[in-house]
């Protein structure tokens, strides 16, 4: 079913393409990668490791693996408007509804039959233990063996070297399960496709917040969380570029958010993932446009392609989801301060102890600067828990705060 | 000129209707129930008809409540955080922290200086702890709402409710009436749970009170026990408005005088 329902999509998005390329906009394009990547996985030719958030894609890569963290099934599922039974049958092996439902989602999915089978399993100690857990739980459902990746926190010259041992270990385990030992030629090819689509990410990134922000709507969801699974390939750079590309020529043209821009907001950790009009009623009814998102920031510097394990082993490191709540909390500052934000809504995702255990520290490190947290109860995936009424009342008492409130940043 | 302010809430619809200089000319308070436009017209009419004036008189309506965009020919829809807050300061200029418990949102709200909303907390995933949960527990102990008010007298104990689940403390009422547990002691563990999960929301948008001004508006401002609770829990005073169920309305009321000058 999968198989069918990724190879539809991607004929399809191919097709609008082919009929109208000057309309390929960027979110199209990384629909249609997003979407070859999900018929790789389902396809059986190659073989597949189900993973954590921060695991090494483009390693995993360079060997021949199609890799994919397994949160990205809760927010394909909830994206679709599927989440809902899958959600139900882990509920009924004992999760609780209030756990995270990303990973509530995938473990429904795995019972389901929905899931390939992997051919192994990359757990990440980062961003959560309920990864962890979860990936466990998928390793011992379809039998097959587990590796998991312990992120240190601190990011100093012993963790990168634990880590980068950690990712060697890495690569002798996927060897010893495709018989095929890392090339590092082709890993070194990988990674500079990594470091290319990275240079261009951080440009688009630095593109929307410019004032009007050519952001619209909801392009930039899950862009940097969800790219990180294209890395070392050249689709990432096609994304990459497309975005930077189409955030020049609206810049250029004046065309961004239709001038319509009031408010800049900040999104923190992840989106709604179920579709809700959200985005566009914030735009549309307030002028507030999303012009950063706290997951799309390239927080490493760029890898050397030749000596590359300790290079993965500072990006697992530094990013945003991962170490204390004062690194995570410098991210959000620099970030809120580089694009000028007004506000910045934190929508503490259900069950998740990662998204709201800082959510006080949060607020007060960016009241510091000036600019106002939303702090939201909202579950990301499971639609069956989401008032609409009720979060847009709130957002709206927000948007009537910071309208009120001199902009910190003097726009 | 008059100016209209309707606040649709979940369990009663008010509006208040001002004249040019901000004086409350008439406010009517209806239950909502299941038609809530037609709440909003009786409610409406009352208004109309105690100020002695027809509908042509009302030169703006900005409407406010769960129901803010059902209310045709509004100037402005404005959310309940905004018009309570406004409407307080009308009242009391000096508040600094509004506790609003309605029929099914609690909401704390910080106010600065200058009269601005500066952060804003509400209940979220549950309706425990406001109107409607005490409806709710007024069934179970077979009083009528208004009563609960003040049943908590005399009351010695420190009983605590395990749940602020409202299904689950109601079902917990019933087992202390038949442990025989007094009702002013049941009333009083009912209004602390109330107090006590009011008070994170306090702590929330501030953090420590430091002596300024706190009030407290809604329908469930006029059950004084409740109010004592928050004071205790809190440690200050909580000063109660007239009306208090209006200031929401009254809020918008001003708004819509303040946006037609």
């Amino acid at each position: 079913m999968m198989k069918a329902y990724f190879s539809d999509l991607v004929k399809g998005i191919e097709a609008k393409i082919e009929q109208a390329p000057s309309e390929a906009t960027p979110r199209k394009i990384f629909a249609l990668e997003v979407a070859r990547l999900g018929e790789r996985l389902y396809s059986g030719t190659t073989p597949v490791a189900w993973c954590g958030v921060t695991a090494p894609f483009d390693l995993l890569g360079a060997m021949g693996i199609t890799s994919c963290f397994v949160e990205f099934v809760g927010g394909m599922l909830a994206a679709t408007g599927m989440e809902g039974a899958f959600l139900e049958e882990a509920e009924q092996l004992g999760f609780g509804r209030d756990t995270c439902g990303y990973h509530r989602a995938v473990i429904g999915a795995a019972e389901k039959g929905l899931m390939p089978v992997p051919d192994f399993l990359v757990a990440t100690s980062s961003p959560c233990t309920g990864g962890v857990a979860t990936v466990e739980n998928l390793a011992r459902h379809f039998e097959k063996e587990l590796f998991v990746l312990n992120v240190p926190q601190p990011d100093n010259p012993a963790g990168v070297a634990y880590l980068a041992d950690q990712l060697r270990d890495l690569a002798a385990f996927v060897t010893a399960h495709t018989a095929t030992p890392l090339a590092p030629d082709r890993l070194a090819q990988s990674i500079q496709l990594s470091n290319q689509a990275c240079d261009l990410l951080d440009e688009a990134f630095q593109l929307a917040g410019h004032i009007p922000s050519p952001a619209q709507g909801n392009e930039m969801s899950n862009l940097g969380i969800v790219l990180a699974l294209l890395f070392g390939t050249p689709a990432a750079v096609t994304v990459a570029t497309a975005y930077r590309d189409a955030f020049r020529q609206r810049i250029a043209a004046s065309a961004g958010n239709g001038g319509h821009e009031r408010l800049r907001l900040m999104w923190i950790q992840n989106r709604i993932q179920f579709k809700q009009p959200i985005t566009e009623w914030l735009a549309d009814a307030h002028g507030a446009v999303i012009v950063c998102d706290e997951l799309n920031n390239i927080t490493w510097d760029a890898i050397d392609p030749q000596d590359p394990w300790a290079g993965m082993a500072e990006r697992a490191i530094r990013l945003c989801i991962n170490g204390t709540a004062d690194h995570r909390t410098r991210l959000l500052q620099d970030m809120a301060r580089r694009q000028k934000v007004h506000g910045a809504v934190n929508p503490c995702h259900w069950g998740c102890r990662q998204g709201t255990g800082a959510r006080g520290l949060i607020a007060d490190s960016m009241k510091q600067i000036g600019v106002p947290v939303l702090n939201l109860e909202v579950d990301c995936v499971d639609s069956r828990n989401f008032s609409e009424g009720q979060v847009k009342t709130r957002l709206e008492a927000f948007m009537e705060v910071l309208a009120a409130k001199p902009s910190p940043w003097q726009l | 000129m008059y100016y209209l302010g309707l606040d649709l809430g979940s369990l009663s619809c008010d509006a208040v209707l001002i004249d040019e200089q901000g004086d409350i000319v008439a406010a009517a308070v209806v239950p909502t129930g299941a038609r809530n436009l037609e709440a909003i017209e009786r409610a409406k009419a009352e208004v109309l008809s105690a100020a002695g004036i027809g509908a042509d008189a009302v030169r703006a309506t900005v409407s406010t409540g769960y129901g803010r965009d059902r209310v045709a020919d509004r100037l402005a829809a404005v959310t309940e955080i905004t018009c309570h807050a406004r409407g307080i300061l009308a009242l009391r200029a000096d508040t600094r922290v509004l506790i609003d418990i309605g029929g099914q949102d609690s909401k704390v709200i910080r106010i600065d200086s200058q009269g601005r909303v500066e952060d804003f907390a509400m209940n979220d995933k549950c309706a425990a702890g406001t109107g409607r949960f005490l409806e709710a527990m007024a069934r179970a102990l077979q009083v009528d709402i208004e009563q609960l008010s003040d049943l908590d007298h005399g009351a010695m104990q420190n009983i605590t409710l395990s749940s602020m689940c409202t299904v689950f403390a109601e079902s917990e009422v019933v087992s202390l009436i038949a442990d025989g547990t007094a009702v002013n002691e049941i009333v009083k563990g009912l209004n602390r749970s109330i107090a006590s999960r009011t008070a994170s929301l306090v702590k929330r948008v501030c953090p420590d009170l430091n002596g300024y001004p706190v009030a407290m508006s809604g329908g469930v401002a006029h059950n004084n026990g409740v109010v004592r609770a928050l004071g205790e829990v809190l440690q200050c005073e909580v000063t109660v408005p007239d009306r208090p169920d209006a200031i929401g309305a009254l809020g918008a009321a001003l708004i819509a005088r303040d946006k037609s000058r």
